[in-house]
């Protein structure tokens, strides 16, 4: 036992005064605690025949290729252009309450990328740092320089620019099987959640903003398509969280549950591939991972991506500095801006997008490059030049496309649906009658318990009969298991009454 | 030196982790229960979730879902329990591990294959969520049901059986009269390990598409609208719920004890 003592206090004291040697020689270095969605950012290990093959002015190597995860590459960056080092601690969230409630708890990151909601949020808190002038004008400023001018615009209107940089953004939509549903009309609309001849075909997302937003497409949709709304206006309707429409929507919620199949949190891709449902409520990137997978699935199905047109959810997930966890440490500081800046290197950006299909907030020919080798059309395709100037800034930015991959609106001109570089990139058209949604405040609470009451069973809404069924069963229950119990002494008590 | 160890510290590792992450948890979900947002005491919560028929209506179909659940389980668990530890096969611990066995696979995995199974056999499996969600916690829990009646089973005494027939009780009498009976604890701390968590697994749910919240998706729902007070109010009063189920079954496991002597 002595000899047991001995040894586990050496081994304690060993690792004592390891880790104090480690604090002295990591002194130099800085960790930088990232967290961010998961799947949101290239791990690499591609295959060789997934080589990019477009002009890298960025890389070393001819194309664009993610051989090593992202983080690496950064920190191997970081490390040879500095004269200190940084460790990344990567760690991932899977929703934004999950990472505002961790936040809450006193986890410390020192950069998380939550979406534009969550990021009104913080900074209407107070809880984010500031970007340094540095950030955007010093060396290696690549988010400065390649920022699309679209999502700078968005940003500065919204007032976000001084505290996030843009990371990913899309809209929100219908990704569908054009064989399996009648008329095309149909899933430009957000009835197609009500549509009763799908009945139990279509997936909507298990998450209280994307369906209360859905609903609301529903409510004013006569108003929406009648069309002329400034800007202002379509986000006042859209971003409605009036007491009487909070009502109306737990009404059509209600329906749109005994209508679609489930509200699901992620099983909507696999069933969606696998041909369960014909219809899935989803975000732009998910629906570009669908496609993918549903064509190159043994089934070989394509699949569509559609915007409806009464509005489409515009979304930005942005990179935000956490104040309490950068506690005015300036190396920790630049480190998390070098990290943003890294990833905005449009080859960086491009690798990201082509490992998780979202669509980068970085613009540059580098990116268009990457537009125009995935999507250009084949020689014998007939073409359909489509303009993102919107997005990639001054200049003639027109992907030529296959024609086949878009699909047209009533007057033959605008379009509403079509497949990946569609859900990309939605086209100038679809931007002009899309909002951000805003952050509920406090109404949160209020609109949370019209979500509680869509989901939960109404006492109200139970039949009378399943109600006396139900009692008379469990009361028979109850006398059996109290007779089952006192037999003995019933039976004790019977014998002293009457001694037969 | 010699180091002595009184058999009551032998406790204290689990004293230890039943104070950290028991006890102490415990206390700050009562906190949260009983104080609104900004911390004072309130009953509001209380109010929210028993004045509202719609989390009212979640208890009762928690309850029928768990109910149901466990009746399932337990038609199916007894008689293979029963055939188990009444059967002559030397190797009969193969055979139980053929029916724990699932448990080694992951629980989300099992899931996921049943859900693709009951597509196949009901096509649309979104038009049966309940059912569904009964088949899926019953083909989770049945082991749970399973080993404590097949171990209670396999202590009765033979004797016991022999000594009824020799009565003259036919083999339905004595089933009903000796082995039923015996088999009583097994029962209920079978109905107990399936009943509790079948109120709140609402993985299961979720993974077979019922769009009806139990227990505890509705207190998931209120931790991610960031209100932590309502959630823990109705996690608390699921504790107060499974201390009440624990309270009568364990009376009802004593008296069988008392009353083995009796009939003895």
């Amino acid at each position: 036992m002595k000899r047991f003592i001995a040894l586990t206090a050496a081994a304690v004291c060993a690792a004592c005064s390891f880790s104090f040697a480690g604090c002295a020689e990591n002194s130099r270095e800085v960790v930088l605690r990232v967290c961010s969605w998961e799947e949101y950012i290239d791990l690499g290990g591609w295959d060789d025949d997934e080589l990019i093959d477009i002009d890298n002015p960025f890389g070393e190597s001819e194309g664009i290729f993610g051989e090593n995860s992202m983080v690496d590459d950064f920190t191997e960056w970081f490390n040879s252009n500095h004269d200190y080092k940084v460790k990344v601690e990567y760690s991932t969230f899977g929703t934004n309450e999950d990472l505002y409630n961790r936040l809450s708890l006193g986890d410390e990151y020192d950069l998380v990328c939550p979406s534009d909601y969550l990021l009104m949020k913080l900074i209407a808190e107070g809880k984010v740092e500031k970007y340094s002038e540095n950030f955007r004008t010093g060396e290696h400023a690549y988010y400065g320089e390649y920022v699309s001018p679209y999502i700078d615009g968005i940003f500065e209107k919204y007032g976000w620019n001084e505290y996030a940089a843009g990371y990913m953004w899309g809209t929100t939509g219908l990704v569908y099987n054009p064989d399996r549903i009648s008329d095309e009309k149909d899933v430009a609309s957000w009835n197609m959640l009500l549509n009763e001849e799908y009945k139990r075909q279509v997936t909507i997302k298990d998450n209280v903003r994307d369906a209360y937003f859905a609903t609301l497409g529903i409510i004013n949709s006569e108003k929406l398509l009648s069309g002329g709304f400034s800007e202002n206006e379509l986000s006042d309707i859209m971003n409605d969280t009036d007491g009487a429409t909070i009502e109306k929507a737990q009404e059509v919620l209600k329906n749109i549950k005994e209508n679609v199949y489930s509200f699901e949190t992620d099983a909507g891709k696999s069933d969606m591939v696998t041909g369960k449902v014909i219809a899935n409520y989803q975000w732009s990137g998910d629906a570009v991972y669908i496609m993918d997978e549903a064509e190159t699935d043994a089934s070989e199905t394509e699949l569509w991506y559609s915007v409806p047109e009464e509005c489409a959810n515009l979304w930005f997930d942005g990179w935000v500095m956490l104040k309490d966890s950068i506690k005015g440490d300036e190396r920790r500081k630049e480190a998390a801006e070098a990290f943003v800046n890294f990833l905005s290197r449009p080859d960086n950006a491009v690798r990201n997008m082509y490992y998780i299909g979202y669509t980068s907030a970085v613009a540059g020919q580098t990116v268009f490059d990457y537009m125009e080798w995935n999507y250009g059309a084949e020689d014998d395709a007939e073409i359909y030049e489509y303009d993102l100037s919107y997005f990639f800034g001054d200049g003639e930015f027109v992907v030529e496309a296959d024609a086949a991959n878009f699909g047209f609106g009533e007057d033959g001109v605008s379009i509403n649906r079509g497949r990946q570089l569609f859900a990309q990139y939605p086209p100038e058209e679809v931007i002009k009658r899309s909002v951000v949604m805003l952050d509920f405040g406090d109404k949160l609470g209020e609109i949370n318990l019209m979500w509680i009451n869509v989901r939960c069973l109404d006492v109200k809404d139970i039949p009378v009969a399943a109600v006396c069924v139900t009692a008379a069963i469990i009361i028979a229950v109850a006398a059996g298991a109290l007779l089952y119990a006192f037999r003995y002494k019933l039976f004790i008590k019977d014998r002293k009454n009457n001694p037969s | 030196m010699v180091l002595r160890f009184n058999r009551k510290q032998l406790c204290i590792p689990y004293a230890v982790f039943l104070v950290l992450f028991v006890i102490v948890p415990l206390f700050v979900i009562a906190y949260y229960a009983f104080t609104d947002g900004q911390g004072k005491l309130s009953f509001e919560n209380f109010e929210n979730f028993f004045l509202n028929t719609n989390t009212l209506g979640t208890l009762l179909y928690s309850f029928a879902l768990a109910i149901v659940t466990t009746f399932v389980c337990l038609l199916i668990a007894y008689p293979t329990a029963y055939i188990l530890a009444r059967s002559n096969f030397r190797k009969k611990h193969v055979l139980l591990m053929l029916f724990v066995l699932p448990m080694w696979i992951n629980f989300t995995l099992r899931i996921t294959a049943l859900k693709e199974i009951l597509s196949a056999l009901e096509g649309n499996i979104s038009a049966y969520p309940f059912l569904n969600s009964v088949i899926g916690m019953s083909y989770d829990f049945l082991p749970f049901m399973i080993l404590p009646l097949y171990t209670s089973l396999l202590k009765l005494d033979k004797s016991l059986l022999e000594a009824a027939a020799d009565l003259g009780g036919n083999k339905f009498t004595v089933f009903l009269r000796v082995t039923l009976p015996l088999s009583v604890p097994g029962i209920i701390s079978g109905v107990t390990m399936v009943l509790l968590p079948s109120m709140t697994n609402y993985v299961v749910l979720d993974m077979l598409y019922n769009s009806t919240y139990i227990m505890g998706s509705l207190i998931g729902s209120y931790f991610s609208a960031y209100d932590w007070n309502n959630g823990s109010m109705i996690a608390l009063i699921l504790l107060a719920i499974i201390f009440v189920v624990t309270l009568v079954t364990d009376r009802f496991s004593d008296k069988d004890t008392a009353n083995r002597g009796a009939v003895l």
